[in-house]
């Protein structure tokens, strides 16, 4: 079996956002690997949670560009009219062309607002309360898609307890000999 | 196309998908370290190598690793300290704490505090500082505090300072009454014990039900108690709501026994499976400044959480029964009662010097921990 692709590839491979060669090389080795597809199948999972919550609301496109392209051609009749009205031939531009400009740089500007990169992982759902869970490696909050863990690096063994609002974490740390007491809360 | 520009664009090719993975991440910026101008302990270093980024879907994970190195620029010797975390951006109702007690740090002597935290959070974040670090309270020999005690950390140093003087006046008097070998004999039990706790994953929510336990019909189940000798206050009664392995609101009653008023009283909280292993589930602590209890009367301390208990990666353990013990009290003069060490049963935790203690004698011997004991 080749090597295991970095958790990054995999990633990468589950969004379908590897190069040809990479994807290849890597689905051959997922194809042979249960640890990694398992990884890739959560990272799939996870993938689709994220996409789920950072939808767009809908938007009538159709009904927006008609309404731009509406206000385009207003802006340059109403620029025909004032130029019929005064036609200031010595100021080297026509307020036609000013319209037309106008309505052009509004056009880009709300085309920027409306195509801007949206977050991948949107809000978090206001039912979504925060829970605390233990894991081998820490103690983690998670509210929404976020998550904050305190992890028990270095720890020999771990003495986990809930208390109210708070979960603790207490070990030595196998480095300077320290009880570390680590506690979460939530609110 | 010849054969060198063939391997040069391959390579230029390979360098551009590199850079594209790479993820920038500065973890200096990411963290922002705040003492108080009269603090007693002085930030000399902090040390974050070994952070770094992840992208992991449509999220980023951040492994921030924090070594700090602190000096006591106070004139008493500190005992404890309790460092206050919040990722305000990542989870905005979350905050976490990291508390190093046991200490023994003389006036101008450096210590060293780790603090190791991952978050998940969107790719797309804010500018400015992930993690805020500052200080909750510092504690001294003595028990004198400093610090703005938002997580009550006070009490909790003093009640570990306390177990701390009494695990250490017992293994003293081990030393003295059967030597070396005694302690020795000592350390290998807490060893033993420690290793045979039994390892349970719990999940914790506020109010409510964490999860759904399939099938289970919901119970009351009602707490046994033990008796702790010499505790000022009484668990008379109480219960809790049980489906399958889940337990939510627990409620105590307690009587104060003293003739000093309690300002708080926490419940150790011990669940025994139907298979009839028994594990410390956690503690049901009295609300904060909620419970002021005269000599004599009856109070309630009740939690709304609901507790989920599993092990092995998942596996439910059922509940079958609960047993309550009055773990700490603290009077309204902040004076604070810890069970003596004969009260203590396998199933309770060792206290964190008693844990410190037995890691000594695990990695150094037991020279190493009479030496230790003989600086206090």
């Amino acid at each position: 079996m080749s090597k295991h692709p970095s958790e990054a590839n995999l990633a990468l491979y589950a969004g379908g956002e590897l190069s040809r060669w990479r994807r290849w090389s890597v689905e051959r080795h997922v194809a042979e690997c249960t640890a990694c597809r398992d990884a890739v199948a959560q990272f799939s999972a996870l993938r689709e949670q994220t996409r789920a919550m950072a939808e767009l609301p809908d938007v009538a496109w159709d009904s927006l560009a008609a309404e731009m392209r509406a206000n385009i051609r207003l802006g340059l009749e109403a620029g025909e009219c004032v130029a019929e009205r005064s036609s200031p031939q010595h100021l080297g531009f026509s307020l036609r062309g000013v319209a037309a400009c106008a309505s052009l740089a509004m056009l880009l500007v709300v085309s920027f607002l409306i195509e801007r990169p949206a977050p991948r992982v949107a809000e978090i759902k206001a039912d979504e309360a925060a829970v605390i869970e233990t894991s081998g490696s820490g103690i983690q909050v998670k509210e929404g898609g976020r998550a904050m863990m305190l992890l028990n690096a270095r720890a020999r063994t771990v003495e986990y307890q809930a208390s109210g609002s708070a979960m603790g974490a207490r070990y030595v740390d196998s480095d300077t000999g320290q009880v570390t007491i680590n506690n979460v809360y939530v609110q | 196309m010849s054969m060198c520009s063939k391997w040069i664009t391959a390579a230029f090719a390979g360098a551009l998908a590199l850079w594209a993975q790479d993820v920038p991440f500065d973890p200096h910026s990411s963290i922002e370290i705040k003492l108080p101008p009269d603090s007693p302990v002085a930030l000399l270093s902090t040390n974050v190598r070994d952070s770094g980024a992840t992208p992991r879907g449509g999220a980023m994970v951040i492994d921030l690793h924090m070594a700090l190195s602190l000096r006591n620029s106070d004139s008493r010797t500190i005992r404890g300290i309790t460092l206050l975390v919040t990722a305000q951006e990542v989870t905005a109702g979350g905050k976490a704490s990291v508390a190093v007690p046991s200490l023994n740090v003389a006036p101008g002597q450096a210590f060293p505090v780790r603090i190791d935290l991952r978050l998940l959070r969107p790719l797309q974040a804010g500018a400015g500082p992930l993690v805020k670090v500052s200080l909750d309270g510092v504690l001294f020999e003595g028990l004198d505090f400093y610090g703005p005690n938002r997580l009550n950390s006070r009490r909790s140093m003093t009640v570990w300072e306390m177990e701390a003087e009494r695990d250490r006046k017992y293994f003293k008097s081990v030393l003295a009454s059967s030597g070396p070998e005694g302690l020795q004999r000592e350390m290998l039990n807490s060893l033993a014990r420690q290793d045979e706790r039994p390892h349970i994953d719990v999940r914790m929510s506020r109010g409510g039900r964490s999860v759904t336990s399939v099938g289970e019909p919901e119970r009351m189940v009602r707490f046994a108690f033990l008796k702790m000798p010499g505790s000022p206050v009484e668990a008379i009664d109480g219960w809790a709501e049980v489906a399958g392995n889940e337990a939510r609101t627990p409620t105590i009653q307690v009587l104060n026994r003293s003739s000093r008023p309690v300002r708080y009283v926490e419940i150790g909280w011990i669940v025994k499976d139907r298979q009839g292993h028994e594990f410390l589930a956690g503690s049901v602590p009295a609300a904060e400044g909620d419970l002021l209890l005269p000599p004599g009367q009856t109070g309630r301390v009740l939690q709304d959480t609901a507790l989920r208990f599993s092990r092995n990666a998942g596996e439910p353990v059922p509940i079958g029964s609960m047993t309550g013990f009055v773990s700490h009290v603290e009077f309204a003069d902040g004076r604070v009662w810890v069970p003596g060490r004969a009260a203590l049963s396998a199933v309770m935790a060792p206290s964190p010097e008693e844990q410190r203690l037995a890691d000594l004698y695990r990695t150094k011997g037991v020279g190493a921990v009479v030496e230790e004991l003989r600086k206090y």
